[in-house]
């Protein structure tokens, strides 16, 4: 049985993720949706792994707008649903989502953001706190494990009390990290999915799903979003830890509570600085606020990234001040912290020291020096693709395609594992200058093709994964071949979503239920809109590269090539070797003229390793995946492969 | 990982002195040493950064600066040297004696015959030759027998990446003895490797027993030259043969459905810009070079024939070789001839430096060439003093 399931009242270890699944089934859910996205995925695939038995329907949608329209019906039928993905998904699914806030919701409906201060698994650290703001609706942080599983069963009323949907927020060291959490009760009585329409417009729970008329709504939602406040004013979930009369008050919430209490504990000063956690932080409950601003002058505001609850509290405060006076604040507006990246303990206390006066005691000398010398011998490792990943002989393919054309053409990159290429220059092989949002590479392909006319003759390329052409690349691709937008368009299909972990997409036959369901095929839908294709497997890297050559020399609109080859962490092919590897040294040039290391310098797979003494290549078998295209590159065939026995 | 910062990265400087600045002959000659460059089409394409100094595709290349007189001292017999047309042990018209052999060839045949008697006799076990690649113009090829020979006859008009092939040559004991048809520039390339071949070419080098040269005054760029082909309906799989008639001032295109005559002013355009750079107009570093006799009012006869230099004693031998296999007429050639050929590669040894000063902007500086090379500065000097009269 999943942990999920555990018994009321069992103590059970829980990944922040495990525990908002948790809290959404104490609460009753019948409908689950999302788009994969680190750190966010977990919530959507244990629930997922339970469906069966707790009468679920999951799904990965097709993007996160579609995944907050599927869980929104299933609000409208008066069914409890819960929609997750990560912050960059709420940018996606925020047209809807305006809308339906506008509406109005029946069933419990909360929205999951998980977020990526530091942008660990991001390119970019964009937050949805102000989506709350702009939305007017209740945004809820969890602080800890428990919480966040009981935040997330707490949040369903809260939905259904208000008719509007609840955001909460996590962010990575919530998600991803474990603590105990001890579980609710699992609901028997399940629900009936019913949607009526005939009341009047003016009501959400019977009349139509729309939300005009627009101003009366506005209002109305506005005076419901009151009703939030008072709920949060008496709230256990804002707790004040702390001395009686504190020296200084710190206001946070989420993970920075747990980084503002190991600062405080670091530099003893629990009994001089009182924490007040708000869990229930949008909107902030005023009286609250105003007991605890009373207690001390010097006030720090402790979150990650942009100072949005500093703007809140001291928007209250300024109208509070005739009550409480002036207040002292130190936060991101008055740089005692940074407004980017993560926080961490140590910058928290950095801060308290400034405040404070005080100096922290240093680390002995003797244990620096040795983590100095632990620093000098940590090989430098170079974010790369994989060993075997089928991307590293895509942009190889590219590469010399773009070489060989002449012209200097350019790639525009995408949202995937293949982003490495534009993030880390060299392994793309120079050829991705572009990287932005899901599909974008591939509207502006379309935008760059069109500048031919202002004298821009190169060939445009654009590349994109499976899962991200069904996400967001459609319309972009659409776009290009109306509007004769010269592209060559590479779909890097490996099998599957794979940089979270394997979710199934529109084009597998299978569902995140496992059902067989039908596989929506990326060939035909290029094929339907006009454009040319071409299928490829990429370590064919004579064939791919003659395609691509062909493709970019060929005036037209849009050219598809599809490069299938599935990921080497897949399932199917994890631990399976195609071929064993090795190098003959007495072929292998090594670093004289001739070859001068292609396969270490410039190819780069991992598993191909430099033997600095013998001054020849050599094949880590650990390593290495066994695709065999380090053969295929080898000018002198001193790589061999031999079929795999282990086949 | 950084790259250190080194001095003189052969492949940058190459890009930068020769493939930037429009020198490149296309010639293959550093190509086929590394996987870093290819030919593709025509050009010569880096895929990916070398970072070696000191580089073979530097030092072999014909573009990049080179000791011609240490190299003519090498090849060649001091007696036998001249200014225009370097090393000339002897000057003849000739063609093949097989008839059959003739119908196919671009005017005598003498190279075809040259090379299948060098296959027959054994002195060579491999030619390399050029062969025409319906979609990338020109590539070289390795020919073992007189069937192969024959087939790829005929002049082509674009430039093959011959010298390519010669590198890509594996199994060196497999090619056995080479011989190799070249351009100038493919010739010049050639000779280079003899003169700075690395520990590990030498065995190859060795084997390079005859380089037959081929007259060339230019030669065309591909794509521009296709693009003229579209423009004019003429479908490039279509044309069986070119020739520039003596004294017609055009170029004719013979294809299936008949002779196209284009004039050589509107044919300026598609050469290949590295081909105005060029001072060598005989192949002077080859053993023997061959060209169109061109010479007289009957052309129809004389476009069966060709006229050849002789420069090395090797030449000579094969020369003898042929007369006495009776696969070659050869009778001397009137003097006219040779003026007539003189002067024409005068002109284009002043044209080139002119071109060259041109780029350059200054006399000083004359990019793959030495500005104190004997025949460099004979010429070098003759327009200065032509600039002066003028």
């Amino acid at each position: 049985m999943s942990k999920l399931l555990s018994p009321a009242g069992a103590k059970v270890l829980f990944m922040g993720n495990e525990a908002i699944a948790r809290g959404a089934l104490e609460a009753g859910i019948s409908v689950a949706a999302g788009y994969p996205g680190t750190p966010s995925s977990e919530v959507i695939e244990r629930l997922a792994g339970v469906a069966q038995e707790r009468k679920l329907y999951v799904e990965w949608s097709v993007n996160e707008k579609v995944a907050l329209e599927v869980a929104a019906a299933a609000s409208f039928a008066g069914l409890r649903s819960i929609c997750v993905m990560k912050q960059n998904g709420v940018n996606v699914a925020s047209d809807f989502l305006l809308h339906l806030t506008a509406s109005g919701t029946r069933g419990g409906l909360v929205l999951v953001t998980c977020e990526d201060p530091g942008a660990l698994s991001s390119v970019n650290e964009g937050e949805s706190r102000y989506f709350a703001r702009m939305l007017e609706i209740p945004l809820l942080e969890p602080s800890n494990f428990q919480e966040a599983k009981d935040l997330t069963k707490w949040a369903f009323e809260l939905s259904e009390a208000i008719g509007n949907v609840v955001m909460l927020r996590s962010v990575t060291r919530m998600s991803h990290a474990s603590g105990n959490v001890i579980c609710g009760k699992l609901p028997v009585k399940t629900r009936e999915a019913k949607f009526d329409y005939d009341g009047s417009v003016m009501d959400s729970q019977t009349g139509p799903m729309i939300s005009t008329p627009v101003v009366a709504k506005h209002a109305l939602h506005q005076k419901k979003l009151k009703d939030v406040e008072a709920l949060f004013e008496k709230s256990p979930f804002n707790k004040y830890v702390g001395p009686a009369k504190p020296q200084l008050l710190i206001i946070t919430s989420s993970a920075c509570f747990l980084y503002a209490s190991e600062a405080l504990s670091m530099l003893n000063l629990q009994k001089r600085v009182g924490i007040l956690n708000l869990s229930c932080t949008l909107p902030l409950p005023p009286k609250l606020l105003k007991k605890y601003l009373r207690l001390t002058n010097k006030i720090m505001i402790v979150e990650e990234v942009l100072p949005f609850l500093e703007e809140t509290v001291k928007v209250l405060a300024a109208g509070m001040f005739a009550q409480i006076g002036g207040k002292t604040f130190y936060g991101k507006i008055d740089e005692t912290l940074p407004s980017f990246g993560e926080l961490n303990p140590d910058i928290v206390a950095g801060a308290l020291t400034k405040i404070f006066k005080i100096k922290r005691k240093s680390l002995p000398v003797a244990y620096t020096k040795e983590l100095q010398k632990a620093a000098a011998i940590v090989p430098a490792r170079e974010m790369t693709f994989c060993a075997g990943c089928p991307h590293r002989a895509s942009f190889w393919n590219i590469s010399n395609a773009i070489a060989l054309d002449g012209r200097e053409g350019f790639v525009c990159g995408d949202i995937g594992c293949y982003a490495m290429a534009a993030l880390f220059p060299a392994t793309g092989y120079y050829t991705t200058p572009t990287l932005h949002s899901m599909g974008s590479g591939t509207g502006l392909a379309s935008g760059f093709a069109k500048l031919d006319v202002f004298g821009m003759n190169k060939p445009i390329l654009a590349v994109c994964g499976d899962s991200t052409f069904y996400h967001a690349v459609i319309p972009a691709l659409i776009n290009a071949q109306h509007n004769r937008a010269d592209i060559t368009f590479v779909v890097m299909d490996n099998a599957g979503t794979a940089m979270t972990g394997f979710q199934p997409h529109p084009g597998l036959p299978t569902s995140a239920l496992k059902e067989v369901v039908p596989a929506v095929e990326i060939a035909a839908i290029c094929k339907a809109i006009g454009a040319k294709v071409i299928i490829s497997d990429p370590f064919d890297l004579a064939a791919t590269s003659k395609i691509l050559t062909t493709f970019m020399a060929e005036k037209g609109s849009v050219k598809v090539l599809i490069l299938r080859q599935a990921c080497a962490l897949s399932p199917e092919k994890k631990g399976k070797k195609i071929f064993d590897v090795k190098v003959n040294e007495d072929l292998c040039m090594g670093d004289s003229c001739g070859c001068n290391r292609l396969c270490t310098r410039i190819f780069r797979c991992p598993a191909l390793t430099w033997d600095r003494i013998k001054k020849k290549a050599a094949v880590d078998e650990v390593i290495c995946a066994g695709c065999g295209v380090c053969y295929s590159i080898c000018p002198q065939k001193a790589i061999t492969k031999t079929e795999a026995a282990s086949k | 990982m950084t790259i250190p910062v080194k001095k003189f990265i052969s492949q940058k400087i190459l890009k930068k002195e020769v493939l930037e600045s429009g020198l490149c002959t296309g010639c293959g000659a550093c190509v086929g040493l590394c996987p870093y460059q290819v030919i593709y089409h025509d050009r010569t394409v880096q895929l990916h950064a070398c970072d070696l100094e000191n580089g073979k595709c530097y030092d072999y290349c014909p573009r990049t600066s080179t000791d011609l007189n240490k190299l003519r001292n090498l090849l060649f017999d001091a007696g036998d040297m001249s200014p225009e047309i370097g090393a000339m042990k002897g000057y003849y018209f000739s063609r093949a004696t097989n008839p059959q052999l003739r119908e196919n060839v671009q005017h005598g045949g003498t190279v075809t015959a040259l090379m299948e008697l060098a296959l027959l006799e054994g002195l060579i076990d491999s030619a390399i030759i050029s062969s025409p690649d319906r979609e990338f113009g020109q590539s070289g090829l390795v020919v073992k027998d007189k069937v192969e020979l024959r087939k790829n006859a005929g002049s082509k008009f674009t430039v093959s990446p011959t010298v390519a092939v010669f590198n890509q040559l594996e199994g060196t004991k497999d090619a056995g003895n080479i011989g190799v048809v070249a351009t100038a520039c493919q010739a010049l390339a050639l000779a280079k490797m003899k003169l700075k071949s690395v520990k590990e070419d030498r065995g190859k080098i060795d084997q390079l027993k005859l380089v037959i040269g081929l007259y060339c005054g230019w030669a065309f760029a591909a794509q521009k030259f296709n693009d003229l082909m579209g423009q004019n309906d003429i479908a490039l799989e279509s044309i069986s043969g070119m020739d520039i008639p003596a004294g017609k001032n055009s170029l004719e295109i013979y294809t299936a459905t008949g002779t196209k005559s284009f004039p050589l002013s509107d044919m300026q355009e598609c050469i290949r810009n590295a081909c105005h750079y060029c001072l060598d107009s005989t192949a002077e570093y080859a053993d023997i070079s061959v060209g169109a006799a061109r010479f007289g009012d009957n052309w129809e006869e004389m476009r069966h024939w060709n006229q050849m230099i002789v420069r090395t004693q090797k030449g000579r031998d094969l020369i003898d070789l042929a007369i006495k296999r009776g696969v070659l007429e050869v009778k001397e050639a009137p003097t006219e001839s040779l003026l007539q050929l003189k002067k024409a590669a005068v002109e284009k040894k002043k044209a080139a430096l002119q071109n060259i000063i041109r780029k350059s902007g200054s006399a000083k500086n004359l990019l793959y060439l030495d500005c104190h090379d004997p025949v460099v500065q004979m010429f070098l000097a003759k327009q200065i003093s032509n600039k002066k009269s003028r």
